[in-house]
This record gives structure tokens, C-alpha cells and sequence, in this order.
């Protein structure tokens, strides 16, 4: 496998722990002359939830060969988790019941919701709850050697059912309009700058976290037995392997990290809604992937980050240009480069001849995996 | 009842023209007729009104015989162009000519001295009743008649016995006859014999929809209409069986829902279920290909329109071959331009894929807007026929159905019977094999991803009565697609079918009960469950990959 070398990423990783350092600096306007509008730290913010995301599904992708077109179900997950602790606490500081629930004739919460009342068991329930999920799933798809397209095929037919689920009133989280009034967050008024730069600085450093334990698991002997299940998993099991549990690992703390993306999301938004669990995000996050590079982690953040920003840009400047970009950037990135742009160095100094000559050649020449 | 000649007598006057029916009353006439129109013109031209309205109704009466006579002299009577003379003759004077009464032939008399009789206020309401009895007989455009059906509908109980049933033997016309019929059974409902209304209340149950139950319940509860022992146990029998029809209905008719969504499933599905069999590829554009299948055949209509407008009811079967061939083409095109390239990659064609059914979806966008098209049905679309209870066979869906079929035969006949076919299932086996037998498996891989995106856009052709087409409604079905092709099994043709079918009844099924979300999720769920017993979908198709 082809992982972005050492200097790629610490270069990667001294990056994110700049920012991290800088955010706080700049954002609180400690150092003077530098103070950053709060909405470049908002995006900021978003790009690295968006980042984070694109991590996990790298890390099942890029690790194990297994392509989830559904992690919007687990982003959306822990992003509904934290917007219902969101609520509760704005419940207890204003005593005024949400519109949706109102909406519905409820004269309070659903006594289950108390369940989200503290930070702490709000945590555990984002990371262990989708994780539990993705157990299920995962145990009862691995298990009867569901791999490849058919794979990705039925994450996002399940992502799809639960946007579908969502968009109903009666599920009781909000329907097609979403969660949205948050008062507060960890006690900073929501939206302000403290709690603007306290969340963007929260998910530059799950980034950073999770690039780095990320990349050590890779590194370390079950990253190996990932590959291996990547490149040839039969071989693995007639090895001896029980690679179902191998997988299953993965895939877990992958759908764990797409949950805390989604929680950090949702406060910096300030809505959550069934879009998030449109296919279309899903296979979004595959193109960054695939943009930025598989494999290595860091090629996710990259692309993520890159395609994001472009995506805010063009967006604002020219909104009916976006999905022609998004899909020839799509056609283009899987046709003429695709191991990423982390793999642009690898290739011989003269790919732009290559490219100039014929983009479609180019790919037959290289081995890809 | 009439007899067998009685009825042949009026099949062949139907459509004959007036003049010539006026003829066949001066010929035909036997004596007995004669002395019949003989009595009904003296009791028309009495003094006393009694008798008018008795000569009235002899004439409805006599309607079956003689209809064409009977309403030239009702609409002179209406019109006060009768003439009565002291004699006993009697005379119709039209602006044209002079008649008389009893044989319609030309007379030369002087019209002064003679009297006209006025039909007084309650023989005008029988006199329209009597001439719309009559023209149910004579009136050769279907509408006159179901007028005459709706002014008759006005007075039910006045309508003499036999008179319906006479007509409804020479009807042809299938809506007059069901009007007749309902306009039979209202007037038996409320005869003032027991026998005719056991008869009706009979009649309607056998023929019952929801709204028969709520009819016979409003009867069942009136107490002065169930004094008669014997209706209330017929109302209560004819209840019991309309309700047993309805559930009847109902149940097929969700079995129709269910296998007209099946075969939309199937349309959209066959063409996947080929290419992941042939190449492991899923082509998530496949929605798309749909989407401007049914974009062809707005095209189509409209250059129908503006070109040969007489062809605009058949432009459904006209775009046929152009939808085939222009969605061939485009998937030829992303056959040729991208997937070919990705062959070893199968993840990667899902991205690429979806790059090209989100560039599609927006290049239609760009071209047409994004509101729904409003597609002409045609005439023989619009509508269905009625089987039982509240079971509407409805021609669009039947379409969906038919094309269903169809495609099926086509694809099958292609698989199976064609040397293309051969080559297809040859390399879905084992591709290196078959390449290595001399066949171009580069050239098979694009001729069928032709075929497979030409059955998708035959599928948005079949759907365009029923959906919404607009740019995005190809993402609508495609994961219902996903889910057939997995359940089915790859490549194999019976196991989409099936899994179509079984899908598409699923969803429907449970719709009533939990709505269409829960339907959907239970048909995940089900999914999920049947591929832990058979991992390879229903139908495995043999081969090694």
C-alpha cells in the first residue's frame, strides 16, 4: 500500500497542530491585529467535522477495502444525539419547549429524552450508540460475506431508509425541518465567539487525534491484517484469520468517528435535519476521499477540506455551477487520478506530458489499486 | 325479454338514418300496430286529460315497437303541431310538410278548421319523459341517449316495466348500457312492488361497490322501507354480500398496486440486474437513465404535436424505438467514456457513476427546468375497467404491467436466443474463458450496457403516465432498484423478476398499515434478513467472478 510518506504527514500533522494553536490566538483576538472574522473560525470549524468524517470512512475504505456509502447514518446520529442534549439544556435554561415537539401537541419531552440531560452520558451514548449500530449491521453483512458493491449498495439503501424515517413527523425529531434552538453550548452562549472558537478548536484537535491514533493503528499489526483484508481476503481466511471480527473493528470506530464529527457538526450549523442523511452527502465524502488520496488518512483530510472550500466558495459565487464542478471533479479525479492528489508526487515528473497527451491513457499505465 | 328477430330488428335500426326508419314505420306496420296508433292518437286528441296521459303512456309503452313513430308525434304534440280533426283523423303539421298522424305519409288538407289539442302541465313533464323513452330507441348519437338516461333518471318510479330492459338488449353502447343498468336498479329499488325491489336490491349486490354498501345501509335503516319483512332480510343478505365483494376488491386490487409497482421496479431493475452480472459494475445512473427515457418521450410528443398531429394519441407506442435507441446510446456513451476504464475498479464506477447521473441530472435541469412534465394520456390510457367491488382495473398501470412483460420477453429472448445473448451469458460465466473462445468481451460489455440503459429508458417511457417525471425523479427509485438487483440476484433475469414482484407487493402491502416509510424500512429489513439465508440473492446465477 501506498501511504503518504513520513514527511507528508508530519508536515500534515504541524499544520493542524498550528491551526489548533492559532485558532484560539487569533480567534479570541489575544494577539492583536490578528482576529479572525467568526465566520472563517465557523468554517474552519466545519471543514474539520467534514474532515473528521472523511477520515472514518478513509479508515474503512483506504484501511479494509470496504466502502460505506452510508456514514451519513452515523454522522447524523451523533449529530441528533448532541442536538437533543443541546435542547435539553436550552429546556432547562429557558423552560421552553421546542417548536417541533409543541408542533406535535407534546406538552413535554419524551421522558426518555433525559437520557441526553448530562454531557457525559451524551458523550458515551455518540460514541457507543452508532457504534452498536454499526455492530449490527456490520455483524449481520460481514457474516454472510456481503463485500464490495453489494456492500456499499446496502449502507446507502439503509441510510436512505433512515432519511426516509426522519423526514416523518412522528418519528419525533423535528421531521423535515429538524432540531434547531440551541441556547447554549458548555455554558457559552451559542453562536458567540467563545463558542465559536471552543468548537472549532474541539474538532481541529479530534482531526489531529484521530489522524494520529489513526495512522498508528494502520501502522501497528492489525492495520496490517486490515490491508491484507483489503488486497485479498480469502487468502486471510484460509490463513486462519477470522477476519469478520477484524472488520467488524474497523467498522465500529469508524461509524464512532463519523458520530463525533456529526456531534461537533451540529452545534457550528446550528440545525440538524434528514439532509444530512441524503446518499448524496455519503457519496460526497467518498469523492473528498478519493480527491485527497485513500489510504493514509491524510489524503481524506486533504480532500475534505479542499473540496469543502471550494464548495463554500462556489456555492455563494455561482450556485447552479456547483454540481457541474462536483461531477466533473468526480469524473475526473476517478479517471485520470485515482490514488488522490497525495499520489501526485508519485508519479513521474512529467505527468502533466501524460496529462496533455491523454488523460485516459494515464490511467492504464500506472497500477492502481 | 323480446325474442331473438325483435332484437335484430333493432340492431339494424340503429344507425339507420330517420327518413329511412320513417319508411320502415309506413312499411312495416301490421295491422295490429295500426290500430295501436290508431287508439293512442284518439286518446291523445280527447278532451280529457286523463286520457292524454294514458295515450302517453301507451306510447312509452309501446316504445320497443315503435319508437321512431312514437316520438315524431310526441315532439309534434310537444310542439303543438298536432291536429285533431272532428273525423277522428289526425294530422302532424310541420313547417315542411303536412302528415298523417298514423302512417307519416304527405297529406293535402286544410289545417284551419281543425283543433290542437295542448298538452296541459302534467302531460308536458310526462311528454319529456316519453320522448326520452323514445329516443333511447331512435337517437343515434350515444350522448342523446344518455341524456335521454338522465331525464328518465328524474322519474324513476314512473318508467313502465319493461321499458329498460328493451333498450338494454338493443344498446350497444357500453356507458349508456351501465347508465341504463344503475337507472334499472334505482327504479326497482323504489317500485312499489316488493317483488321488483327484491329483484334490484339483488341486482346491486351482485354488482357491488363501497358505495352500494352505503346506499343498502341507508335503506337497511329506514324503517318504513324494511316494514316488509322479506326486504330486510334481502337488504340484510345483499349487505353482507356487497361487503364480502368490496374486501374482495380491495384485496385485489392491492395485489394490482402491488404488481403494476413490481413491474415499474423491473423495468428500472432489468437493466442493472444485467450489467452487475455481466461486469460487477453498478451503474448509479441508472435512475437517470430512466429519467431521460421519459424525457425522450416528452420530446417525442411534442414534435408530435407540432409535426402530424393526427398521430398524438399513439406518440406512447411511436417512442418506443426512439426511446430505446436515444438511451442506448447514452448508455453506450458512459460505457465507452468511463466505465470501460474502471473495469478493474467496481468502487470506483459507483463514484464515477454517480458523477454522471448528478452531471445528467443537471444538464436536464439546465435544459427543461425542474417542474414536472405535463404529459397528454391518451384516450386509451384515461380510465380502467370495473371487476369487483372497488377493484378498478386502470389502463395506465395495466401499460406499466404490459411493458413490464414485454421487456421481460425482449430480455429474455435476447439472453437466451441471440448469439449476442450467448456471448453475454458466456461472459457473465467466466470472462476470461470466453475471451479466450475468440469473443470481444470489450464489445459484448458495451452492446449489453446499450441494451440494459435502453430497457431503463423504456422504463421511464412506461412510467411517464403514472410518475412525476422531472430532473430528479431518478433517484427516487434507484435504491428500491439496488435492493431488487441484490435480492434478486446478480444477472439472472427470473430472480429480478421475482425480487421486483416481491418488492414492489411488500411495499404496497404494508403501505395501508404503517405507511409507505415503515413499508419501505420493513422491506430493508427483509432484504437484509434474506440475504442471511441467501447471500448470493434469491437466483444465484452460476459463474465465477
Amino acid at each position: 500500500m501506498r501511504r503518504p510518506s513520513d514527511r507528508a504527514a508530519w508536515a500534515g500533522i504541524g499544520t493542524l497542530v498550528l491551526l489548533l494553536v492559532a485558532l484560539p490566538l487569533a480567534g479570541l483576538g489575544w494577539v492583536p491585529g490578528t482576529a479572525l472574522p467568526i465566520y472563517a473560525i465557523n468554517l474552519i470549524g466545519q471543514v474539520m467535522c467534514l474532515s473528521l468524517l472523511a477520515i472514518a470512512v478513509d479508515l474503512i475504505w483506504g484501511g479494509a477495502g470496504v466502502l460505506s456509502l452510508g456514514h451519513g447514518l452515523f454522522f447524523a446520529f451523533g449529530g441528533y444525539l448532541c442536538a437533543m442534549h443541546l435542547l435539553r439544556t436550552a429546556y432547562a435554561a429557558t423552560h421552553e419547549l421546542p417548536d417541533f415537539l409543541q408542533f406535535m401537541g407534546h406538552g413535554g419531552f419524551p421522558s426518555w429524552w433525559r437520557l441526553a440531560d448530562g454531557a457525559v452520558t451524551t458523550t458515551l451514548a455518540v460514541l457507543l450508540l452508532p457504534a452498536l449500530l454499526a455492530f449490527v449491521f456490520g455483524y449481520v453483512s460481514f457474516r454472510s460475506r456481503v463485500n464490495g458493491v453489494y456492500f456499499s449498495i446496502i449502507t446507502q439503501a439503509l441510510t436512505y431508509t433512515a432519511m426516509l424515517m426522519m423526514f416523518r413527523n412522528d418519528t419525533g425529531f423535528g421531521g423535515n425541518n429538524g432540531m434547531t434552538g440551541f441556547h447554549a453550548i458548555a455554558g457559552l452562549p451559542a453562536g458567540g465567539l467563545p463558542a465559536t472558537v471552543l468548537l472549532a478548536s474541539l474538532a481541529t484537535a479530534a482531526v489531529l487525534l484521530a489522524l494520529v491514533l489513526g495512522r498508528a493503528i494502520l501502522a501497528s499489526r492489525f492495520g496490517r491484517l486490515l490491508a491484507a483484508i483489503r488486497d485479498d481476503e480469502p487468502r486471510l481466511r484460509f490463513l486462519g484469520y477470522d477476519t469478520l471480527w477484524i472488520k467488524l473493528a474497523a467498522w465500529c470506530l469508524s461509524a464512532s468517528i463519523a458520530a463525533i464529527a456529526g456531534a461537533l457538526y451540529v452545534p457550528q450549523v446550528g440545525i440538524i435535519n434528514p439532509s444530512l442523511l441524503d446518499p448524496s452527502l455519503s457519496l460526497e465524502v467518498a469523492i473528498w476521499v478519493t480527491v485527497g488520496g485513500r489510504g493514509g488518512l491524510l489524503g481524506a483530510v486533504l480532500g475534505a477540506a479542499l473540496v469543502n472550500l471550494l464548495k463554500f466558495w462556489l456555492t455563494a459565487a455561482a450556485p447552479a455551477l456547483w454540481p457541474f464542478v462536483l461531477s466533473l471533479l468526480g469524473l475526473l479525479v476517478v479517471l485520470a487520478l485515482p490514488n488522490g492528489l497525495l499520489d501526485l508526487r508519485n508519479r513521474s515528473r512529467d505527468w502533466i506530458v501524460d496529462l496533455a497527451r491523454a488523460p485516459l491513457p494515464l490511467l492504464r499505465r500506472r497500477t492502481v489499486r | 325479454m323480446l325474442s331473438r328477430p325483435v332484437r335484430g330488428i333493432f340492431r339494424v335500426m340503429r344507425g339507420v338514418p330517420l327518413g329511412l326508419l320513417v319508411m320502415q314505420a309506413v312499411l312495416a306496420p301490421a295491422c295490429a300496430a295500426e290500430r295501436e296508433r290508431a287508439a293512442i292518437l284518439a286518446q291523445l286528441c280527447a278532451e280529457d286529460g286523463k286520457d292524454v296521459l294514458n295515450g302517453l303512456r301507451d306510447i312509452a309503452e309501446e316504445a320497443p315497437q315503435d319508437a321512431a313513430w312514437g316520438l315524431r308525434v310526441v315532439e309534434a304534440f310537444s310542439a303543438k303541431r298536432l291536429r285533431c280533426a272532428a273525423d277522428g283523423g289526425t294530422f302532424l303539421v310541420l313547417p315542411e310538410a303536412m302528415l298523417n298522424a298514423r302512417s307519416l305519409l304527405p297529406v293535402q288538407i286544410d289545417d284551419t278548421s281543425l283543433r290542437a289539442p295542448l298538452p296541459s302541465l302534467r302531460a308536458r313533464v310526462v311528454l319529456d319523459q316519453t320522448a326520452a323513452a323514445l329516443r333511447l330507441f331512435v337517437a343515434t348519437r350515444p350522448q342523446t341517449r344518455l341524456d335521454a338516461v338522465a331525464t328518465l333518471a328524474r322519474h324513476p318510479e314512473t318508467l313502465p316495466p319493461g321499458l329498460l330492459d328493451a333498450a338494454l338488449v338493443a344498446e350497444r353502447n357500453p356507458n349508456v348500457a351501465a347508465a341504463l343498468r344503475a337507472l334499472a336498479v334505482k327504479s326497482g329499488l323504489h317500485a312499489p312492488e316488493p317483488m321488483r325491489r327484491l329483484a334490484a336490491i339483488a341486482s346491486l349486490a351482485a354488482d357491488a361497490t363501497s358505495g352500494t354498501i352505503t346506499e343498502l345501509s341507508a335503506l337497511r335503516a329506514d324503517p318504513s322501507y324494511t316494514a316488509d319483512r322479506s326486504i330486510a332480510a334481502a337488504l340484510d343478505a345483499a349487505l353482507s354480500n356487497a361487503r364480502s365483494q368490496v374486501r374482495i376488491g380491495a384485496g385485489l386490487s392491492l395485489l394490482y398496486n402491488g404488481i403494476s409497482a413490481g413491474s415499474v421496479l423491473f423495468m428500472s431493475s432489468v437493466g442493472l440486474a444485467i450489467i452487475f452480472g455481466l461486469m460487477g459494475v453498478i451503474n448509479l445512473a441508472q435512475g437517470e437513465l430512466i429519467m431521460i427515457g421519459a424525457y425522450t418521450t416528452f420530446c417525442v410528443q411534442g414534435l408530435l404535436q407540432a409535426l402530424a398531429p393526427a398521430w398524438i394519441d399513439w406518440y406512447p407506442v411511436l417512442a418506443v424505438p426512439v426511446v430505446f435507441v436515444v438511451t442506448a446510446m447514452v448508455g453506450i456513451g458512459i460505457e465507452a467514456l468511463v466505465i470501460r476504464h474502471l473495469y478493474r475498479r467496481p468502487l470506483m464506477t459507483l463514484l464515477a457513476t454517480w458523477s454522471i447521473s448528478l452531471l445528467l441530472t443537471n444538464l436536464v435541469r439546465v435544459a427543461f427546468g425542474t417542474q414536472n412534465l405535463q404529459f397528454l394520456t391518451p384516450s386509451y390510457l384515461t380510465g380502467g375497467m370495473h371487476v369487483i367491488g372497488d377493484f378498478l382495473v386502470t389502463w395506465n398501470h395495466l401499460f406499466a404491467i404490459c411493458a413490464a412483460v414485454a421487456a421481460f420477453i425482449a430480455a429474455f429472448a435476447l439472453l437466451r436466443l441471440t448469439d449476442l445473448g450467448l456471448f453475454i451469458r458466456a461472459v457473465t460465466q467466466n470472462r476470461a474463458m470466453a475471451g479466450c473462445v475468440g469473443i470481444s468481451t470489450r464489445r459484448i460489455d458495451m452492446l449489453a450496457f446499450g441494451f440494459g440503459a435502453g430497457l431503463a429508458g423504456l422504463g421511464g417511457l412506461a412510467l411517464s403516465p403514472i410518475y412525476n417525471v422531472n430532473p430528479t425523479m431518478g433517484s427516487g427509485f434507484i435504491i428500491d432498484s439496488f435492493m431488487v438487483v441484490v435480492l434478486g440476484g446478480v444477472g439472472s433475469l427470473a430472480g429480478t423478476a421475482l425480487a421486483s414482484l416481491g418488492v414492489g407487493l411488500v411495499n404496497v402491502e404494508f403501505e395501508p398499515f404503517y405507511g409507505a416509510v415503515a413499508a419501505k424500512v420493513i422491506a430493508l429489513l427483509l432484504i437484509i434478513l434474506i440475504i442471511q439465508w441467501r447471500p448470493e440473492g434469491l437466483i444465484a446465477a452460476r459463474g465465477r467472478r
